[in-house]
């Protein structure tokens, strides 16, 4: 990955923080949703979760995802990949939001 | 798959069920029915039927038809029968209340009445069923909480089957000549396959996923409801077999009942035990209104099985089994569907008018279409309104009963009205209530 790549990575993370969780209020980057960011010739895929399979906030998520990625310079295409594997769990939230959102401590 | 997609018309379905609740809720405080009537009284069956057709089933009815796709993340087998079910469910149940109400002298109306809405009746379940069953079918083997609706559903069945014999019995035509005796021993059978079986094992079933959920509790474990589940199946296999095979050689059917009875209890000892467990683990400290109060109706079925177990041992089942089913139908059953609306149709709202612009603008949270510090004083008139009436029915004072469902009446009015705020995103703040490209939900149906 070149130094740009990296540089649009972080970007697209960023944009991804419009998109919250509904049920949890929160972003889902500093939820843990987002697995992973790769950014190929300007083409974005994206690797993310969501808590329950099934849920009709599921697929809204996924295009939330699609639609805030594409606003950053420099992304021509998106794909969007949902994955249940791993299954998301509350030690993947960022230590600031997990205990602003009451969750007992995760080991 | 990734999501399921919104039910159009699962509010259509919630704000026909409140209508139907409001509507028994006012006639009881009227003094129509039980106990100023007996239980078996015409007019306390229009009050029965209001509650567990028209509140209980049709509320349940448009849950599952979204959360049984949730549940096996398989969409709804057919979305196009949900309406049709709705005006069937609705129609039938006029036309069996009338003949009810003609049954009791109220109205002059034809004899065709109870055997006709029962036809309809039949008829909307059916869709129901088929709809719900060909989603469970396509998703086999079923997890756990779809088990458990899949016997609720099969519950159904028989309690439409029931009632709809009874509805020819009662309407003194030939064909229903042929059973005198059904009508004597075979209630116990509809009622408890209709309150036990269809309500109260379905609404097992969707908690565990629902309290899961929202607690954010481990519920991956496969031994999970497995006890719960199966000594509810054995339950209503020995109440629903036994008590036909006692139908047919016209003895036993105490005892079948009774050994029905004791497995049921061990489905809620085991199922309650499964509930605290959850709990316990859960990985979110703070519950929210919903999830509070869903264990405040659990309360009441606790206390309703220690009561059963204490008037069994003492002999008065008999007498105090009309304080006993209000118990179940509104400490338990109503209060756990009104706790779950709460959060149901927020959510719904939410995914509604805010999902489709994900990503592009900011959006609030679920939590932000509601004040709960305003809903929870109705909760708590609307439980300890519950507790009182079944007090009532206990120590046999007609008048205390009467104010007693007046304030469930009026926390009910409290909690639609909140129902409603959060429809037209009444608690909302201002900048995020309706960003760029968001439209306002209708309040009765979705778009989807």
């Amino acid at each position: 990955m070149t130094i740009d790549n990296e540089d649009l990575v972080g970007q697209i993370r960023q944009a991804l923080k419009v998109v919250i969780d509904p049920e949890l209020g929160h972003n889902i980057v500093d939820l843990g949703f987002v697995y992973d960011v790769q950014v190929d010739d300007g083409a974005a895929h994206i690797t993310m979760t969501a808590t329950t399979r099934g849920c009709p906030a599921a697929s809204f998520l996924k295009e939330g995802v699609a639609s805030s990625a594409c606003l950053v310079p420099g992304v021509d295409s998106v794909d969007v990949t949902m994955t249940f594997e791993p299954p998301w769990a509350p030690s993947m939230i960022s230590p600031g939001v997990r205990s602003s959102l009451g969750f007992a401590e995760v080991n | 798959m990734v999501g399921t997609s919104l039910c159009k018309w699962t509010i259509s379905y919630f704000a026909a069920a409140i209508a139907w609740l409001l509507l028994a809720e006012g006639l009881m405080v009227a003094g129509f029915g039980f106990p100023n009537h007996d239980i078996g009284d015409p007019d306390t069956l229009v009050i029965v039927h209001m509650v567990s057709i028209g509140w209980l089933s049709t509320v349940l009815c448009g849950a599952l038809f979204q959360f049984v796709p949730v549940l096996v993340a398989r969409p709804l087998y057919a979305e196009r029968w949900t309406l049709p079910a709705l005006a069937l469910l609705t129609l039938g149940l006029v036309v069996l209340l009338a003949g009810f109400l003609t049954l009791g002298g109220h109205l002059d109306g034809p004899r065709w009445l109870l055997p006709g809405g029962g036809g309809l009746l039949i008829a909307g379940f059916a869709l129901v069923v088929a709809n719900l069953g060909m989603t469970l079918w396509s998703a086999r083997p079923l997890p756990a909480p779809a088990r458990f609706v899949a016997g609720g559903l099969a519950c159904l069945c028989v309690t439409a089957a029931f009632g709809g014999l009874f509805s020819l019995v009662l309407s003194g035509t030939a064909t229903g000549a042929q059973w005198p005796d059904l009508l004597v021993s075979g209630v116990s059978i509809h009622a408890l396959a209709g309150l036990g079986g269809w309500l109260t094992f379905t609404a097992m079933g969707v908690s565990y996923r629902l309290l899961a959920m929202f607690m954010l509790a481990h519920d991956g474990d496969a031994r999970l409801g497995r006890l719960a589940l199966r000594a509810g199946i054995a339950a209503i296999a020995v109440g629903l077999v036994g008590g036909a095979l006692a139908l047919w050689r016209m003895t036993g059917l105490n005892l079948a009942l009774l050994l029905a009875g004791a497995a049921a209890l061990l489905s809620f000892a085991a199922y309650g035990r499964d509930v605290l467990g959850l709990y316990r683990t859960r990985k979110r400290r703070v519950l929210e209104l919903n999830t509070r109060m869903s264990l405040v109706g659990l309360a009441s079925l606790v206390a309703a099985a220690i009561l059963s177990v204490a008037f069994v041992a003492t002999g008065s089942f008999s007498s105090h089994v009309g304080a006993l089913v209000f118990l179940v139908a509104f400490g338990w059953l109503t209060g756990l569907v009104l706790a779950n609306l709460y959060k149901i149709v927020p959510f719904l709202t939410w995914l509604e008018t805010y999902g489709p612009v994900m990503g592009r603008v900011p959006t609030p949270r679920v939590q932000d279409l509601v004040a709960e510090r305003r809903a929870l004083k109705w909760f708590v008139v609307f439980f300890a309104g519950s507790w009182a009436a079944t007090l009532m029915l206990l120590i046999e004072a007609p008048l205390g009963f009467r104010a007693a469902v007046a304030a469930m009446m009026l926390a009910t009015l409290g909690l639609s009205e909140k129902f409603t705020r959060a429809r037209r995103l009444a608690d909302v703040a201002e900048p995020m209530r309706l960003p760029t490209g968001a439209a306002m939900p209708h309040l009765l149906v979705s778009r989807n």
